[in-house]
């Protein structure tokens, strides 16, 4: 077993834990963890949840590494780990009949004003309201799309589904959302 | 078509952008806590394993211990399927 100095690729990572080192796993999951975090804190309803869900990413990725085949960059399959376990826990929460609660995790604002900030969590709870009362996959797909700002065909590769099926979704979603909009502004 | 309520969709969701999670907190000791899952996963794992072929003997003898019991307790059993079926008592009705 070597000992890691150097900053080393995702493939000699990868190499060190397959033959059992320990330590190489906690270098990679040091390297893409904000990554993960990020990610999953779109989608988590609070910070315990959110440790679970990275927790449960990086225990796929430890339990299926060597079924990795190095056909694409290892940041595009632990994105397509992050994006399923995100989507069960979506899935879990909506079975729990979970209604809305925000939230532990904290958010800060990119230009730090105060104002501003209060603008962006009132707008940020309007729109967990919003996202809360869709379905799993179009939540999954507009938050993907629209706070993320992936591509469709990006969201198509990191969720399976075709791009025909994730426009779809997404134009659902917007509707909803839109609706839900109008209802708000209505009162 | 793109209508007001589109716009203010688009307004929205440029706001909850510019409101990057703040996960610092959550991240501190992750890496701690995930190789202890792992490793408690591993104890699990190795646990069951372990009960489990110990106890495979212990059901095999069990299982034949039960048929022999079975066998010699009903020595006039009979091989037709459609008498072990047959309510008891069915034979009188007719």
């Amino acid at each position: 077993m070597n000992v890691l100095t150097e900053e080393p690729s995702d493939e000699r990572l990868i190499e060190e834990i397959l033959a059992g080192n320990d330590s190489a796993f906690v270098w990679l999951v040091r390297r893409y963890k904000q990554k993960i975090f990020g990610l999953a804190a779109r989608f988590a309803r609070d910070a315990d949840e959110l440790d679970d869900i990275c927790q449960n990413v990086f225990i796929k990725v430890f339990e299926n590494l060597g079924t990795f085949r190095h056909e694409a960059p290892f940041e595009h399959w632990l994105a397509r780990i992050t994006v399923r376990t995100c989507h069960d826990a979506l899935r879990r929460r909506k079975r729990e009949k979970y209604h809305l609660s925000l939230d532990a995790v904290h958010h800060q604002i990119a230009d730090g004003a105060s104002s501003s900030r209060q603008a962006a969590e009132e707008a940020r709870d309007l729109l967990e309201k919003g996202l809360s009362r869709l379905r799993t996959e179009e939540r999954l797909v507009i938050t993907l799309l629209e706070l993320e700002e992936k591509s469709v065909r990006e969201v198509a590769a990191l969720t399976g589904w075709s791009e025909a099926n994730v426009k779809v979704r997404a134009f659902r979603a917007r509707q909803k959302l839109k609706s839900l909009l109008e209802k708000q502004y209505a009162r | 078509m793109h209508d007001e309520r589109d716009e203010q969709l688009g307004r929205l969701f440029q706001a909850v952008r510019a409101l990057k999670p703040d996960t610092a907190a959550v991240e501190k000791g992750f890496e701690t806590r995930l190789l202890a899952a792992i490793e408690e996963r591993r104890n699990n794992q190795a646990l069951w394993s372990f009960w489990t072929w110990r106890l495979v003997p212990m059901f095999t003898l069990m299982a034949i211990i039960v048929g022999v019991v079975s066998v010699a307790s009903d020595p006039a059993r009979s091989g037709d399927l459609f008498t072990l079926l047959a309510p008891s008592g069915y034979d009188d009705i007719w």
